[in-house]
């Protein structure tokens, strides 16, 4: 299990930058190139809204193994506004198209784990795993 | 070495497992009335049994070998010679007491052998059969005078020979569980054909049970098939599925507008009237699913919307001479 | 990296890079509006084979660039969404409803010939 590897996020390059870290890191694991883009859009996702909401913030990124299987792990914080309902910003229509939304729910139908600690004020943090299958 | 304590398990050459733990055990004894009275019965026996020994097994195999279908079995001498030897032990063992998880452990060893050589079921109680009325009848000559006693023992003994029957045929099921579940799984990886029909179409015929793991797996081909095959049409036959879960009716809508981002049109062919009322049910927009009732109608529907024009061009060739 | 945008007759065909920031996209918008007046262009395809990732923002932008195109009176395609882009949108639920798509370049300027486009618009 080797450290996180961090990405700050302050404008829409470090989101870029975050996607190829991410896409370097998990090609050592046995992913598929569409799982790997998965991986990819679910923190394009998560980083543009630190980028939106919060202004700044960072991606932490790490491989992480559970028994016999390995995975990757990303962390998006901030210390932004926080997210006053989370339960609603999870909800979900099948189709996003109004997308005015935070893309979440989306996320956690790339991921395979996904979690979210956000508080008013203090900030957000996301937590998302995938595993290879 | 915990597990050693807590339970006796078994595993069989394919490496399947059976497990019986101690609280198992214990409700099996209780299920047949299997109680210390019982195991002083049989220790009490055991002298008499190594004394019949020899004799109920020489029996035994004579009888056995007077089948052509079990005397295949213990064709070669060496291996009966062996093979009746294992078998005076484990009956000598009825009688040695200590009917506990190690007890059981050896009975399992026993029962990967019977289930490796795939003796039957029917041969392994055939052989328990023989061997009770067998001893039975020594029983009932070494307890003459003391009729009520040897009665007894008997049905001690035939309380403790259908624990090992149980263990022995949970055993085999266990195997035979084993080679289902290992031929479902291989079932369920193949990988469903995508098949170029005409340029520019493609049809995906999919039989048997689709699961959220294969209708990925499916899409994911899929995709990657229309960009390899520049297809513009692609006809999704489900004539051979039953039924789909409302994970797997999303995966086709799923698949359908993937497939519309690269450019191709989907045509589903053959929902039984099971899933098209589950996909009533479930809500889902039929009016983004081209749908047809059979495969025939999807090809040619397909056919139609590329631009081709299928004709006959005559009375049929005679096939054959 | 900008967006380069060529010009085949009465078509314009715009190629988005996987490494495009907003600014860049931005302004690729603001020339295919320009140039789609200026040579009264009737369609433009904007080929994003070369894109990884297709994310909310990316297709909402995409989105709006077709819709101005079409409010322009041309008719935008976008072609070249990779499968594993494609699948990753469905899951997204980004669908890019209306808008019209093709496999590649050559699907797209198929589709643009006369008699026109009569499918996939819905």
């Amino acid at each position: 299990m080797s450290g996180d590897l961090l990405v700050p996020i302050r404008a829409d390059a470090d989101v870029l930058l975050a996607r190829q870290k991410a896409r370097e890191l998990a090609k050592s694991l046995r992913f598929s190139a569409s799982e790997l883009t998965l991986i990819a859009t679910a923190i394009s996702e998560v980083a543009r809204n630190i980028v939106a909401y919060a202004k700044q913030g960072e991606i932490l990124l790490r491989l992480v193994t559970q028994g016999r299987r390995r995975g990757i792990r990303v962390v998006a914080q901030d210390q932004g506004p926080g997210i006053a309902d989370i339960s609603r910003a999870m909800q979900d229509g099948y189709s996003t198209s109004s997308s005015l939304g935070l893309g979440l729910p989306g996320s956690r139908r790339l991921m395979d784990e996904f979690d979210i600690v956000s508080e008013l004020g203090k900030g957000t943090r996301i937590t998302m795993t995938k595993w290879e299958r | 070495m915990a597990e050693q304590e807590t339970a006796a398990v078994g595993i069989d050459q394919a490496g399947g497992r059976i497990e019986i733990s101690q609280q198992e055990l214990d409700l099996r004894k209780r299920f047949l009335e299997l109680g210390e009275d019982d195991v002083g019965r049989l220790t009490g026996i055991n002298d008499l049994a190594r004394r019949y020994a020899n004799g109920v097994i020489d029996d035994f195999y004579r009888h056995l070998m007077s089948f052509g279908e079990t005397r295949g079995f213990f064709a070669d001498p060496q291996v009966l010679a062996r093979v009746k030897n294992m078998q005076k032990e484990y009956f000598l063992r009825l009688t040695q007491g200590n009917y506990d998880l190690d007890y059981v452990r050896d009975r399992l060893r026993i029962g990967a052998i019977h289930e490796r050589v795939q003796l039957p079921v029917k041969s392994y109680l055939g052989m328990y059969n023989f061997y009770l009325r067998a001893v039975a009848q020594r029983l009932a000559d070494a307890f003459k005078k003391k009729p009520d006693d040897g009665w007894a023992a008997f049905l001690s003994l035939m309380k403790l020979t259908f624990l090992d029957i149980g263990i022995a045929i949970d055993t085999y099921i266990e195997s035979r569980e084993r080679t289902i579940r290992t031929q479902q799984e291989a079932f369920q990886e193949l990988p469903t054909p995508v098949l170029p029909f005409r340029e520019g179409m493609l049809i995906v015929p999919i039989i048997g049970i689709i699961d959220s793991q294969r209708a990925r797996q499916l899409t994911e081909q899929l995709l990657s098939s229309i960009r390899s095959n520049r297809a513009k049409m692609v006809v999704i036959d489900i004539t051979g599925v039953q039924s789909i879960d409302s994970k797997v009716a999303n995966h086709i809508v799923q698949t359908v507008e993937a497939a519309r981002l690269m450019g191709a049109r989907v045509i589903i062919a053959g929902i039984s009237p099971e899933i098209a009322q589950t996909m009533v049910t479930l809500g889902i927009d039929l009016a983004r699913v081209l749908t047809v009732g059979d495969l025939q109608s999807g090809i040619e529907r397909a056919e139609q919307m590329l631009g081709y024009t299928v004709t006959r061009s005559g009375a049929a060739e005679a096939v054959g001479g | 990296m900008r967006a380069s945008i060529l010009k085949q007759g009465t078509v314009l065909i715009a190629s988005v890079q996987g490494s495009m920031t907003d600014a860049d996209l931005a302004q690729m918008r603001d020339e295919l509006v320009a140039n789609v007046r200026r040579y009264r262009s009737t369609g433009v395809i904007i080929d994003v084979t070369l894109l990884d990732v297709m994310d909310s923002f990316a297709a909402r932008t995409l989105r709006g660039i077709a819709q101005m195109i079409k409010l322009l009176g041309a008719t935008a395609i976008i072609v070249g969404i990779q499968p594993e882009v494609a699948f990753s949108m469905v899951q997204l639920g980004l669908t890019l409803e209306g808008i019209n798509t093709a496999l590649d370049l050559e699907e797209g300027l198929a589709l643009l010939k006369p008699p026109g486009i009569a499918v996939h618009e819905r």
